[in-house]
């Protein structure tokens, strides 16, 4: 029914955008319901400027860049205020203009709802910019020229998991990449930022995708985008007329924007667990990256904002904001008409593999695609879990081809090896487990603790590891210098163990027996080694019996 | 369809099928020799890996690995403070041993710690760095120490020579796990659900 | 604690799953009765509510919260055990094979979800072994005018024209008020005290017994039904063997529809059916002396379809992933039909599922699906194997310098 469904589809598609190909299927996978139509209905707007902006000092994965400002400066939009310590680190730029306030730790978004350190910026309203500066000819450019372009724009990956672009970047310039991905796919319900982006901007995009191409050499560049999603097909349609850029229609569901299902619905080839997209001559960016690239590029903008998806039941006007970086969570919600009454639960990103907000102090960051103030119906609380009737519904949906029910019955178990062998470290994380699963159990949950309590036990077992290798160094260093000192201390040509050293205390028969067969023992020895290697001196026989020291 | 029990076909496949079987058994038990002959390994080096590494002595001996072969040689499992009772488990199930408490002989059972030399106080006498049983305390005569703290396995061998009492022992608490398994369903044996 | 993503779940819960299944054996159930009376609607409630009262029981025992009976899984089992078991049974045999179902199967070893066979199939056996008498003859009551001379039980082997009087005799029981009476006495023998007329109550109970045309072909051999079974039925005839047939593609038609609201997988009802089907095309030999039966009679004559589809497919105590349950369904398919034929139990679902459920712990070890990015269907995880004993030596620190410490 849904190949018919689908072939369909595809026809009238065709038609309509000129689309060349028509993506591979990927395993598993679920169709959830995708609230996104809500937020879909006005334009993206741009926001007033929020009177405090707090600008984490690291938002992507990596590590954190260092200030480069200190409370009291005026910083104008456009100025550098953070510098980038390695490669995995980002040049943070102020996002409007306004005098440093403080730097000091506030909660952020991440999982951990730890503190993080923060720029604060008391923004004046002037939003004064750096002088400006003219726009670049890209085309004129080297790669060599347009690489640091990118890399100094302070961009991370805005999908979602926040992985540094500087870092992707090099990777992929260090291999031979013949297809750039653009990932348009926004599987998870609620998220409509890459939608309505496309749908505005597709002009921006479709450079930025060429920009990026040129950049990394890549032969091929291909949008990869939903079926459902008709109108931002119909606008990158109309847009890619000039372009060697493509268009691959994926399968409406989840995951279907997950970094190894894109690859195989555009390649059509498995992207093996242990590689990364670059080693198959891939590079995979998001949209909204590469839109962010156009910026930096063609505008000489580096990025100060992004677009993010505000909704959920409790906002009266949800809709898609240019949101600034570092504008607090609950200064957008006021400006979407927050019902408080209503607001049960705060979610960033999707309603799948979002994190919970707790504190809606902590400010927007450049992979916070969605802010949904969810009412008690969307995300009612959860319900005890009833036990696993092993239906398998799990192991159907699930795209890594996992046995979710096997994984939860030995997380439970605390078995290290089963849960290595049916393949934890796979897992994605997804969710489709959990959303299908009739017991409504947490199985996410479950992997998560079952991956850090390994990731835990495999650090204790490391550093025993290096302990017991310092232990060893530590005995062989104390033996060496032993076996060095003990010609000069003991010239007297019998080697045998002094009187000192000899146990002077009580007399016991069983320990006189013991003695005189360690006597007996240690001269057999030194015969044998005295026959085995005439030449060489005879190495002196440790008086000590125990060896094991 | 045709009856086809006691055609030469319907015996050609049978054959077929059991030939095929007795091909995959054979694999399968040379598969299964080749991974014992990988495993095997010395029972020393087994008991050692699954001693805490602290190297503190407590148990009598200079190190983990001493003790190690003092057990393979009959000592008994239960001498292992920093281990606990995780360790004298997982030995009694090596081992197939009774599994005792831990000796009270031998201390009782330590949490995650570290050294920490108070810096000003240190003479720079050495004393601690002959003691300490990994080399993770560094420093010279007469010039202050201090303690490589991802080195240091807590065994607080060095808190006794230290002439001055400047070395503290800091508990590190349990490690904080983000994300905990829901209480519910605990259980893994059938029956034990009662 | 941190709630952990996923926000959004799929409103279907266990409860809907198992209201589902029960929903989707109405069709058969319906078919049944218009063919047999109304002996297994009896059973069905009798079963139904001694379920609900021990599921309730052993939770309260376990202290569990009575909310897990929302989850109605009690009441698949006992409906299925219902159908398993002889329409218009005795109530003690009801109540003991709910008993054995419900708390000796499910909640002993650890309630749902835990128990490694499939409860009712379970109950079922342990009564076929009990009480095989009871369990093999299929109490008809029939109006009093249809039951004078037939006095036929199907478990003594009756003599081919004894046998061909009953088929004859065999009009089938209507479903009027009487009936139900009879249906009900022949459940629950001590209602009869209640009756003006106890004399005629009491004749009535072991009126007619008949069989699965199964037991009747095992019994009889080469008798009338071989033919009506080798030159096809007459749908409407209210025969036996015709509500055998209707029945079974009621359940058939009823699969087909889970299979379609995705609760079942194709895989096990599809793997057991093609079993059954080529195994009997194999040793089915027309016109010959053999007792084999035709394929038709071995998918359509007896349980076969709501085993496939209903019973085999109980997810608890089934093998999981994919090619598992192909080989889960091949072994019961297997099963059925050796045990049929060969073996000396009559209809042989509940056996073979049983003979299935010992190895779906083995199938779930074995059959796993390969792992999305790795060649086997087994990961490298991140190479740590601490808690494995014979994997340990990967702790073996400069192997040399301890030789030489050590010496």
């Amino acid at each position: 029914m849904r190949l018919f469904r689908n072939m369909f589809a595809n026809s009238k598609l065709r038609k309509m955008a000129g689309v060349q190909s028509i993506a591979h299927s990927t395993p598993g996978g679920i169709t959830p319901h995708l609230h996104k139509s809500r937020s879909l209905r006005s334009k993206i707007m741009a926001i007033p400027i929020p009177p405090h902006l707090l600008i984490p000092l690291q938002q992507q994965q990596g590590t954190a860049s260092a200030a480069c400002v200190k409370a009291g400066d005026r910083v104008l939009k456009y100025q550098k205020i953070a510098d980038a310590t390695d490669s995995t680190s980002l040049d943070i730029y102020a996002p409007s203009s306004g005098v440093v306030s403080m730097i000091q730790n506030h909660t952020t978004i991440n999982p951990a709802e730890k503190e993080q350190l923060c720029i604060f910026i008391d923004t004046d309203g002037k939003d004064e910019e750096l002088a400006e500066i003219d726009a670049i000819e890209w085309q004129t450019l080297t790669r060599e020229e347009l690489l640091p372009v990118i890399r100094n724009a302070g961009i991370c990956g805005m999908g979602g998991a926040g992985f540094p672009l500087p870092k992707k970047m090099e990777t992929s310039s260090n291999r031979e990449i013949h297809t750039l991905i653009v990932n348009a796919a926004e599987c998870e319900p609620f998220i409509t930022a890459d939608q309505a982006l496309i749908r505005e901007r597709s002009e921006a995009v479709i450079q930025g995708a060429e920009i990026l191409q040129y950049a990394i050499n890549a032969k091929h560049c291909v949008i990869a985008i939903e079926r459902s999603k008709g109108d931002a097909i119909a606008a990158l349609s109309k847009s890619i007329s000039h372009s060697s850029v493509e268009i691959v229609i994926l399968d409406d569901k989840y995951p279907a924007g997950g970094e190894r299902q894109v690859i195989q619905a555009v390649s059509g080839k498995e992207l093996q667990a242990n590689k990364l997209p670059a080693d198959a001559g891939i590079h995979l960016q998001n949209v909204g990256s590469v839109y962010a690239v156009y910026r930096a590029v063609a505008e000489s903008k580096p990025c100060i904002s992004r677009i993010t998806t505000l909704t959920g039941e409790a906002l009266q006007t949800p809709k898609n904001f240019e949101a600034l970086i570092g504008t607090p969570v609950s200064f957008l919600f006021d400006l979407c008409g927050i019902d408080k009454k209503n607001h049960a639960k705060t979610v960033v990103g999707g309603s799948l593999m979002g994190i919970e907000l707790m504190d809606t102090s902590a400010p927007v960051m450049q992979s916070s695609n969605c802010l949904i103030a969810g009412s008690l119906a969307e995300f009612p609380d959860t319900i005890p879990e009833q036990p696993c009737i092993r239906c398998g519904f799990c192991a159907e949906a699930c795209p890594a081809g996992l046995l979710p029910q096997q994984l939860l019955s030995y997380s439970r178990s605390e078995d290290a090896q089963q849960l290595e062998d049916h393949g934890l470290f796979d897992c994605i994380e997804c969710g489709a487990c959990s959303y299908v699963c009739p017991s409504k159990i947490p199985l996410v949950q479950y992997y998560r603790n079952s991956k850090e309590q390994l990731a835990l036990s495999q650090e204790v077992f490391d550093t025993s590891k290096g302990w017991q290798a310092r232990f060893q160094d530590h005995q062989y260093r104390i033996k060496k210098l032993k076996d060095e000192a003990e010609p000069r201390t003991a010239i007297k040509p019998a080697n045998i163990p002094s009187a000192e050293e000899k146990p002077q205390g009580t007399f016991s028969k069983d320990q006189a027996i013991l003695d005189v067969a360690a006597a007996v023992s240690r001269v057999k020895a030194r015969r044998k080694n005295v026959i085995a290697s005439s030449e060489s001196p005879a190495k002196p026989i440790q008086a000590d019996g125990e060896a094991e020291t | 369809m045709l009856p086809l029990v006691g055609t030469i076909y319907f015996q050609s496949l049978m054959a077929l099928i059991a030939v095929l079987l007795i091909m995959r058994v054979i694999y399968l038990m040379r598969q299964f020799w080749l991974q014992s002959l990988s495993r095997q390994h010395s029972i020393v080096d087994q008991i050692n890996a699954l001693l805490p590494q602290t190297q503190c002595g407590r148990c009598g001996h200079l190190g983990c690995r001493p003790y190690a072969k003092a057990i393979s040689l009959g000592e008994r499992i239960n001498k292992c403070p920093p281990g606990g009772d995780e360790t004298i488990t997982n030995l009694s199930l090596l081992l197939n041993e009774h599994r005792h408490s831990l000796d009270p002989a031998h201390g009782e059972v330590l949490q995650r710690a570290v050294v920490v030399i108070r810096e000003d106080e240190c003479i720079g006498c050495t004393k601690c760095i002959q003691a300490c049983p990994v080399d993770a305390i560094l420093g010279g005569p007469k010039l202050m120490h201090t303690v490589i703290e991802s080195e240091c396995t807590a065994c607080d061998l060095c808190i006794e020579p230290c002439p001055v009492d400047c070395i503290d022992l800091i508990q590190l608490g349990e490690p904080e796990l983000l994300w905990r398994a829901p209480e519910a369903g605990k259980t893994t044996l059938i029956g034990s659900n009662l | 604690m941190i709630n952990s993503s996923p926000f959004q779940h799929r409103e279907q819960s266990i409860g809907d799953i198992m209201s589902l299944v029960i929903m989707a054996c109405i069709p058969g159930i319906c078919m049944s009765t218009w063919f047999f009376g109304y002996g297994l609607i009896i059973n069905i409630v009798l079963a139904a509510c001694c379920a609900l009262a021990f599921e309730a029981a052993a939770l309260l025992l376990r202290s569990r919260s009575l909310m897990q009976l929302k989850d109605n899984s009690a009441l698949l089992t006992a409906v299925l055990f219902a159908i398993a078991i002889p329409p218009g049974s005795p109530w003690w045999l009801v109540v003991t094979g709910i008993f054995v179902a419900i708390v000796l199967v499910k909640h002993l070893y650890g309630g749902l979800g835990q128990n490694p066979f499939n409860p009712a199939m379970t109950a079922y056996v342990f009564l076929l072994l009990a009480f095989p008498l009871d369990m093999t003859s299929w109490h008809v009551p029939v109006p009093l005018e249809g039951a004078v001379g037939s006095t036929v039980l199907s478990n003594s082997l009756p003599n081919l024209s004894g046998f061909d009087n009953a088929i004859a005799s065999s009009s089938m029981s209507s479903l009027g008020w009487q009936s139900l009476k009879l249906s009900l006495l022949a459940t629950l023998p001590f209602l009869s005290a209640f009756y003006e007329n106890p004399e005629t109550a009491v004749e009535l109970i072991d009126g007619m017994a008949m069989a699965t045309p199964l037991i009747e072909y095992k019994m009889a051999g080469k008798s009338a039904l071989l033919a009506s079974w080798d030159s096809g039925l007459n749908i409407f005839s209210r025969q036996s063997e015709t509500a055998w047939e209707m029945a079974n593609i009621s359940y058939l038609v009823a699969g087909l529809y889970l299979l379609y609201k995705g609760i079942i997988s194709w895989h096990i009802p599809l793997s057991i059916v093609v079993t059954v089907l080529i195994i009997s095309s194999l040793f089915y030999a027309p016109g010959s002396s053999s007792v084999f039966g035709t394929p038709y009679l071995h998918l359509f004559g007896s349980a076969t379809m709501i085993g496939a589809f209903f019973i085999a497919t109980d997810p608890v105590s089934a093998a999981t992933s994919k090619s598992g349950k192909i080989i889960y369904g091949i072994l019961i398919g297997c099963a059925i039909y050796s045990i049929r034929v060969w073996g000396s139990y009559l209809d042989s679902i509940a056996l073979a599922v049983l003979f299935g459920n010992f190895f779906a712990p083995l199938l779930d070890h074995y059959c796993r699906p390969r792992i999305y990015g790795h060649k086997k269907h087994t990961s490298d995880g991140l190479g740590f194997r601490k808690k494995t004993l014979p994997l340990l030596g990967k702790l073996r620190v400069e192997k040399s310098k301890a030789e030489e410490i050590e010496s």
